[in-house]
């Protein structure tokens, strides 16, 4: 996720900063010295290099040998060069488990998470704020409880023998997880994730202008006119970081694993459940390694990508 | 309703089913939760009625169960690696973040994005060189191996986090302090932190959920000894077949700290979020 701050996404950023800026670069407000400033950053980047991106860069090694959880391969790693990454880039399972997050990202955050939790900071907006807020607060319950949580009342709620759907909908003896396990999966992160663009739209729409609003209402325009012409082009750089952040987060997440375990035979095999099953359960942790490499590409090209709109939008 | 009623009457035709189908959604998203609390509070064979029951004796059975089975050491490793471990990211957090927002070091811009690649990690690609490391130091299914992944997990939220919160004091305040010979530690401990308590409080608190719910490392990192809340759940899943009042309670209660954190920080949540990006 990025978003330095000099190409700040949302507005009121430039002023403030360009207010600030003359001033920082030549003076010391604390009277912090070069050598401290220095001293108080350096543990915290410490502990990252150590635990996150030592981690990282063995991992990026790893994908060059043929290293094994168990067997000889794993005493005795080989060099095996881009092997691995060949080996990935022909395996239909690796096709198969692109493809399924493409449609999981697209599906669940890009259309899902965005849409109903714009809709829903749209249509709250003009509630008394303690009815919002309490609408708030249970849409983000969704989100806050732990992935465990969220795990189990799925499958209560899926489950083909007792569970909570069936017995509402009488559809006694359906499968869910089985029949449909990329449906159940979506719209499971569309339930969790939800809560994040929702805020995120409710303060992004509360700093569109008023006398806009009144300016549309006046002219006549309806709803859909109001959302081009003045809430649109208000909040682009919101709609742009909303949709980078779901989209990585999603693009990265788990909880699946503990709701279908990207079954059955692959059907719901996001690509973070698809390493996860060749490095660990099979062992295979020099190809696990590599597809890991491709994953944090992937991640490094939205990011990118997001940067490039962002400077786009500022001239 | 009354103020269902005044929002339905500010807007045209339409707008009351706009209204009622926003609830219907609330709904929806609480319905699961709901039932997980009431599910809570049943007998087992309350819990496993056909239709499901609305109405029933609620009682604390379960509750009492869990702490039975052993629950009662995973939440305590769970409180343990959540406290210990957020009390580290603001030891670490709140000097780089006054550095990096007080007095820029020429490559600030770097050092920034250096924190925030870091989020584009997925853990997936960290976790065997981290397990190949634990294993090497003797931490494997140790709770301080989860205390200082957590602090490394959550540092550059935190750091973001409060560089924004710090970047508005504005320096004047600080040079005013200066002036009058407050001396460094003064300026932070006696100016600066007061100033931004509410921005340390909110940094505290997502790092405290993140903690909590963490999963990924916990499973693949301990197994009895320092296995966290969310392990107990997954573990009862299985083991115990599906028992789903007393399910349910371990759920109720593995969901209740974060709840009360979430709840506390909802205002700062999207912020710490986007880093700071979205006030």
């Amino acid at each position: 996720m990025t978003a330095p701050s000099q190409t700040d996404p949302a507005p009121p950023g430039p002023s403030e900063r360009s207010r600030r800026r003359p001033r920082i670069d030549d003076t010391d407000a604390a009277g912090l010295g070069r050598g401290r400033a220095a001293a108080f950053v350096a543990p915290a980047l410490l502990l990252i290099s150590i635990f996150l991106i030592f981690p990282a860069l063995w991992t990026l090694y790893l994908g060059l040998t043929n290293w094994r959880l168990t067997g000889l391969a794993a005493v005795e790693p080989e060099f095996v060069g881009l092997d691995n990454y060949l080996d990935a880039l022909t395996d239909p399972s690796f096709h198969n488990s692109l493809l399924l997050t493409l449609l999981f990202v697209f599906f669940s955050a890009v259309v899902g998470q965005s849409v109903l939790g714009f809709s829903l900071a749209w249509t709250t907006r003009r509630l008394r704020p303690s009815i919002r807020s309490l609408l708030e607060t249970v849409v983000l319950l969704a989100w806050i409880i732990p992935a465990s949580v969220i795990a189990f009342l799925w499958i209560a709620l899926l489950s083909r023998h007792d569970g909570t759907l069936n017995a509402l909908l009488g559809t006694e003896g359906t499968a869910w997880l089985l029949e449909y396990p990329m449906q159940s999966i979506i719209i499971f992160n569309i339930w969790n994730g939800t809560a994040f663009s929702m805020l995120l739209f409710s303060s992004a729409l509360a700093s569109v202008p008023p006398s806009q609003f009144e300016t549309a209402r006046m002219s006549g325009a309806g709803t859909l006119a109001t959302l081009r012409d003045v809430v649109f082009p208000n909040i682009r750089g919101h709609i742009l970081t909303n949709t980078l952040l779901i989209t990585l987060w999603t693009f990265n997440v788990f909880t699946p694993y503990l709701i279908t375990r990207g079954g059955p035979e692959g059907r719901s095999e996001i690509l973070g459940v698809y390493i996860y099953r060749v490095a660990l359960n099979e062992g295979a942790l020099g190809r696990g390694a590599a597809l890991s490499l491709i994953m944090i590409l992937i991640n490094l090209v939205i990011a990118s990508v997001y940067l490039r709109l962002l400077r786009e939008r500022k001239p | 309703m009354a103020a269902l009623d005044t929002a339905v009457q500010t807007r045209r035709r339409g707008g009351g089913a706009l209204t009622v189908l926003t609830w219907f959604i609330g709904l929806l998203f609480f319905f699961p939760v709901f039932w997980m609390v009431l599910t809570a509070f049943k007998r087992e064979t309350d819990a496993a009625t056909d239709p499901p029951k609305l109405f029933f004796e609620p009682t604390l059975e379960q509750f009492g169960n869990l702490f039975d089975a052993g629950a009662g050491t995973y939440f305590l490793n769970s409180l343990f690696a959540t406290t210990v471990s957020t009390l580290l990211v603001l030891l670490l957090a709140v000097p780089a973040a006054y550095a990096l927002a007080i007095r820029p070091v020429k490559r600030t811009k770097d050092v920034l994005f250096f924190f925030i690649s870091t989020k584009m990690l997925p853990v997936v690609a960290v976790i065997v060189p981290i397990y190949v490391i634990a294993g090497q130091i003797g931490a494997l299914d140790n709770v301080w191996m989860l205390i200082v992944l957590y602090t490394a997990m959550n540092l550059p939220i935190a750091v973001w986090m409060m560089r924004s919160f710090l970047q508005e004091v504005p320096t004047e305040v600080l040079e005013a302090a200066q002036m009058d010979g407050a001396t460094l530690r003064q300026n932070i401990t006696q100016v600066m932190l007061p100033m931004v308590a509410p921005g340390l409080a909110a940094t505290a608190l997502i790092c405290v959920i993140f903690a909590w719910n963490e999963f990924f490392f916990a499973v693949n990192l301990t197994a009895s000894q320092a296995a966290t809340v969310p392990l107990f759940l997954v573990g009862f899943m299985t083991s115990e077949g599906l028992y789903w009042a007393q399910l349910s309670a371990a759920a109720t209660l593995a969901s209740l700290p974060v709840v009360l954190a979430g709840w506390a920080a909802q205002k700062q949540l999207v912020r710490g979020l986007s880093m700071g990006a979205i006030k």
